[in-house]
């Protein structure tokens, strides 16, 4: 690595750092005197970074009767279940529905109007027909990621050069040729591209999902809501952070395999 | 060459497209032969339908009135058997590798992996693209990229190749190569080509019948036999005094469709 590059890193360091700080002193000021209550930055709402690591080390030790690991594991679950789901049944119907014109003009107000419906609006409905469980979140996820990765390849579908499929036409190719060495892989790209905004949709979707859903369900999304009832800024706090690591690792995983999968494009050529 | 079978017949040729309400004639009452193993360049000004002429051909479009034989047999649907096309728009597909993209038709027509793989390599090497077998089309200039098209077409072994100008976006020299390749690949199996090209040098250097077309709606002006003899050495060929006095004779037929027009 190049020296301006360690310096980027030791500069984002340093934030980091700054911030914790900053974050650990404030909110160790008192305002008038001793009284409990009178900060001038409360820890009470935003708690402090040593209040965090030891309930981070409290949750995640077995003296709880549900880990922080656990808890982490069922929102990953969930996540990775919305997205495969969504992205297959996604990528389905956008094909279908791309390369046959008929039958996406029928269907194009019914798809529009159910999109533009706030899925968060849906969580109840889903909630009382599939359960307090894993099952209604992972539809929950489906329900936004199924959308991004639908419209993504159902425009792929349609933008497929037609003159590669004369081409391969003239080579010989049958119809059924053509679409397994065409119009799928041509199409596979503009689905590709939706992998990363769709984890990160899953995601959300899942933490949604785990708001209403109570204890049965699990997740770092019961975390949060059960940290706002008893009031626990700490709790709440180290759930975002576990949410984040858990966002930032998938959204790099992904982008790692769509690197892999389109290694035939421009951007990710690396020249001879 | 009028000895030879002929294997294109073209006859009384008409294509009028709709353009909104008014019939914009493109092709008008096209006729000529093409024969077995003919190198055959249709040109002409631009929009004169030069290339919709090569797409009937290859039953892109349909004609409006008229018909063509390949073989005796009359050209509509699905592209006629044993005809290959190479376009002047880059269509190699750019998620397979170069041999992988060589391979396309034999695996169409299911010619099992051993004997695909031998082809592949010799093709490869006819192309002299040795060492970018596993490269990607992004990877390459856009001169390999029309070599791998072409031996994609050629590695099926086509009786008829349609061309419509594939080098038409390279430069001069990367095009004088591929004007060499093409000459002695076609020499060692003499397949009947249609080569549609806006480039008289090109159609000169190439062919050995130029079919002349007016400006649109492009009818037949003139066909003209090239006199140059063969293998031809498309370098030198250009400085010979023969080559001067070929361009001269169709130049001065191409001009008059030039000055009439825009």
């Amino acid at each position: 690595m190049s020296r301006s590059r360690w310096a980027v890193i030791a500069w984002r360091l340093a934030i980091l750092l700054v911030f914790l700080a900053a974050w650990q002193y404030l909110t160790g000021i008192k305002a008038i005197s001793r009284t409990p209550g009178l900060y001038w930055i409360d820890p009470f709402f935003i708690s402090r970074p040593s209040a965090i690591a030891e309930r981070f080390l409290y949750l995640a030790s077995d003296r709880v009767r549900l880990t922080i690991w656990q808890m982490a594991l069922s929102t990953v679950q969930s996540t990775l279940w919305g997205f495969l789901v969504g992205v297959s049944t996604g990528f389905a119907a956008g094909l279908l529905l791309g390369r046959h014109d008929r039958v996406a003009l029928v269907l194009e107000p019914y798809i529009v109007a159910f999109n533009s419906l706030p899925r968060i609006a849906l969580v109840p409905l889903i909630t009382m027909v599939f359960g307090f469980g894993l099952l209604a979140k992972i539809v929950l996820a489906w329900t936004i990621v199924f959308f991004i990765v639908f419209f993504n390849t159902f425009q792929g579908a349609r933008s497929v050069d037609a003159d590669l499929v004369h081409s391969a036409r003239f080579l010989g190719a049958s119809e059924r040729q053509i679409a397994t060495s065409v119009i799928v892989p041509s199409t596979l790209a503009w689905t590709f591209a939706s992998l990363t905004p769709s984890i990160s949709f899953a995601l959300i979707g899942v933490v949604v999902g785990e708001f209403i859903g109570g204890e049965s369900g699990g997740g770092l999304g019961y975390l949060i809501v059960q940290s706002l009832g008893t009031l626990n800024a700490a709790d709440m706090m180290v759930a975002l952070l576990v949410l984040g690591a858990i966002g930032i690792t998938m959204a790099l995983g992904i982008k790692q395999i769509e690197a892999r999968l389109l290694r035939w494009r421009p951007e990710y050529q690396k020249r001879p | 060459m009028t000895s030879a079978r002929v294997r294109i017949a073209i006859r009384d040729l008409s294509k009028t497209y709709a353009a909104g309400p008014r019939e914009v004639p493109a092709v008008s009452r096209v006729s000529f032969d093409i024969h077995e193993g003919e190198f055959v360049a249709i040109v002409g000004p631009s929009g004169c339908g030069k290339s919709t002429v090569l797409n009937m051909i290859g039953a892109l479009i349909p004609p409006s009135e008229g018909e063509i034989l390949v073989d005796g047999r009359r050209v509509g649907g699905a592209p006629p058997a044993g005809v290959g096309y190479v376009f002047q728009k880059d269509t190699v597909f750019p998620w397979r590798t170069v041999e992988r993209n060589i391979a396309l038709g034999l695996e169409y027509r299911g010619v099992p992996a051993a004997a695909r793989a031998a082809r592949v390599r010799e093709a490869i090497a006819l192309a002299g693209l040795e060492g970018f077998e596993e490269a990607y089309p992004a990877t390459l200039s856009g001169g390999m990229r029309q070599r791998v098209a072409l031996m994609r077409s050629l590695v099926v072994d086509p009786e008829v190749l349609l061309m419509d100008e594939p080098f038409g976006a390279l430069d001069t020299h990367t095009k004088l190569g591929l004007h060499a390749e093409l000459l002695s690949l076609w020499a060692a199996r003499r397949q009947t080509v249609v080569f549609v090209t806006h480039d008289l040098s090109e159609a000169i250097t190439l062919a050995d019948r130029i079919v002349v077309m007016t400006r649109r709606p492009g009818r037949v002006k003139m066909l003209y036999d090239v006199k140059l003899p063969r293998p031809r050495d498309v370098i030198r060929l250009r400085e010979s005094a023969e080559y001067l006095r070929e361009y001269g004779e169709v130049w001065h037929a191409l001009g008059e469709e030039f000055e009439g027009g825009a």
